[in-house]
């Protein structure tokens, strides 16, 4: 019995986590499974960058760089308030692209 | 949800892996998502089978499911158990994951570390030559790449710097920050039910890491305690991380409990934490023997698990089977199907010297205050035997 392992000394190259054994399947598509991987590792990646954003304004506001109020209490001004809807409907844009409607122009004929 | 220890919270010694923001975090998420299976997503799986799935099964079999088996054929279709075994399933491949990338950056700064501590030590014995069981070798336990045996580098301890890591989030904190609750649950019972009983010799078999070790030698500082495991990495780091706590007299040996070294009736106590259900068909009943084999009149064998199956109905059996089918555990539905009573009786010890208990650590505090996660919150069943007198089987 070979009982050597990878290393996975370099974080830039792949961890292959893959446990021996077959990987069981609990929908009837192999490809709703693997979709179903990837969207949990995101919704965990999600949750790893709000945690990471609620210590950096906890360790601002500590260090009085920061009010903590002052994100809640944020309006931004119209210009400000227009960059960001444009972020926003971008960001829309690419995590749907592939659900949303064609624009009617560019609609093939 | 708030009472679940950040990772950390995790006690540290030398070989605690550096650890950032985001690592912490990562393993932080992993126990929010064990709370959130045990508490929303595994209710809402039984009302699916209370409120269709055992209707359905009535309707094409004309009786409800009778057993675990039943449930299972009625639920294999049901599409809440498919999505909380779903999430359950990358629940755990994402702990390992997360745990594999923290420990491999620093694998070699780890295996330095833990050289350093177990340098000319006598206290660390061992056995290249062991032939480690198939159960250890040809298995990645519940998802552990390469299992318990498996090296990366020479003198590896990657792997239960990983597992050491990892368990305090997939129990969210609620093994202590040491992860010592069946330990401490072990030596709690024997001081509250057993007070004057205080063994001299005390084995550990398959110790692992040691970190339910630990507590014994704090329960009774004047024992010889030997710790036993078939896995290198394991006493290596379990070794290293004793001394690194402070505790430089606990012996670790790589041998097999199946048939270990020491001599007849040369312990007290010899004890096994989460352990059987690691083995298997062919290694358990050796190992039970061996244990009867190392008791001397008095001494006391007993093992912490999860309990057997017998105890609940067939849907929660069926929940609990779940490790077996899908976290890499193969003798898990064998084990929790037998009667380890018997098995102890045949192993050589009285009838009536056989006991079952629980076992709770003092500290336990249920996190969610609800259901208990289907077998991991920081109490066991454990099932034991006195050895008698002459060592024989009592008469009468």
């Amino acid at each position: 019995m070979d009982l050597s392992l990878p290393l996975d000394a370099d974080p830039a190259q792949p961890t292959p986590t893959v446990a021996r054994g077959r990987r069981p399947e609990f929908t009837d598509n192999p490809m709703l499974d693997r979709l179903y991987s990837v969207t949990l590792a995101l919704v965990a990646e999600l949750a790893v960058t709000r945690t990471r954003l609620d210590t950096l304004e906890r360790v601002l506001a500590k260090r009085g760089t920061l009010d903590a109020a002052a994100i809640d209490d944020f309006r931004p001004d119209p210009a400000e308030a227009e960059a960001r809807g444009r972020l926003q409907a971008e960001y829309l844009e690419r995590v749907f692209r592939e659900l949303a409607a064609v624009a009617p122009s560019e609609a093939p004929r | 949800m708030s009472s679940l220890a950040p990772w950390t919270e995790i006690g540290r010694h030398a070989l605690t892996p550096e650890a950032g923001h985001d690592d912490a975090a990562r393993f932080d998420v992993v126990a929010q998502l064990n709370t959130f299976l045990a508490a929303r997503l595994a209710p809402a799986v039984r009302d699916s089978y209370e409120g269709r799935a055992r209707q359905a099964f009535r309707m094409r079999n004309g009786h409800e499911p009778r057993d675990r088996r039943e449930v299972a054929e009625a639920m294999a279709r049901d599409p809440a158990w498919r999505t909380w075994s779903l999430v359950r399933r990358n629940t755990m491949e994402m702990r390992q994951h997360a745990g594999r990338q923290l420990v491999g950056r620093q694998a070699e700064a780890l295996r330095d570390r833990a050289r350093a501590l177990n340098d000319g030590a006598a206290t660390l014995h061992l056995d290249p030559a062991l032939d480690v069981p198939r159960y250890v070798s040809a298995m990645d336990t519940h998802l552990m790449r390469g299992g318990y045996a498996a090296e990366g580098i020479a003198d590896d301890v990657a792997n239960p710097a990983n597992y050491d890591a990892g368990l305090f989030a997939t129990v969210g904190g609620m093994a202590g920050p040491w992860n010592d609750a069946a330990g401490r649950a072990l030596a709690s019972w024997l001081e509250r039910e057993h007070p004057t009983f205080e063994p001299r010799v005390i084995v550990d078999l398959g110790c692992g890491l040691g970190h339910n070790t630990l507590p014994l030698r704090r329960a009774f500082p004047a024992a010889r305690i030997v710790a036993l495991d078939v896995a290198a990495p394991f006493l290596r780091y379990g070794h290293a991380r004793a001394r690194a706590l402070g505790v430089e007299d606990i012996e670790f040996r790589q041998e097999d409990a199946t048939a270990t070294s020491l001599p007849d009736g040369c312990a007290d106590l010899v004890y096994t934490t989460m352990v059987l259900h690691e083995t298997s068909a062919e290694a358990l009943p050796r190992i039970l023997a061996e244990t009867h084999r190392l008791l001397r009149p008095g001494g006391l064998a007993i093992h912490l698990e999860q309990p057997p199956y017998r105890r609940f109905e067939p849907f929660e059996q069926f929940m609990r089977d779940w490790d077996g089918r899908y976290n890499n555990e193969p003798f898990w539905t064998a084990l929790h199907e037998m009667d380890l009573t018997e098995r102890l009786v045949r192993a050589g010890f009285g009838r009536d010297r056989v006991f079952e208990t629980e076992c709770r650590a003092p500290t336990f505090k249920a996190a969610t205050g609800r259901s208990e996660d289907f077998g991991r919150a920081p109490a066991w069943y454990a099932v034991g035997a006195w050895q008698t007198a002459n060592g024989l089987a009592a008469i009468g």
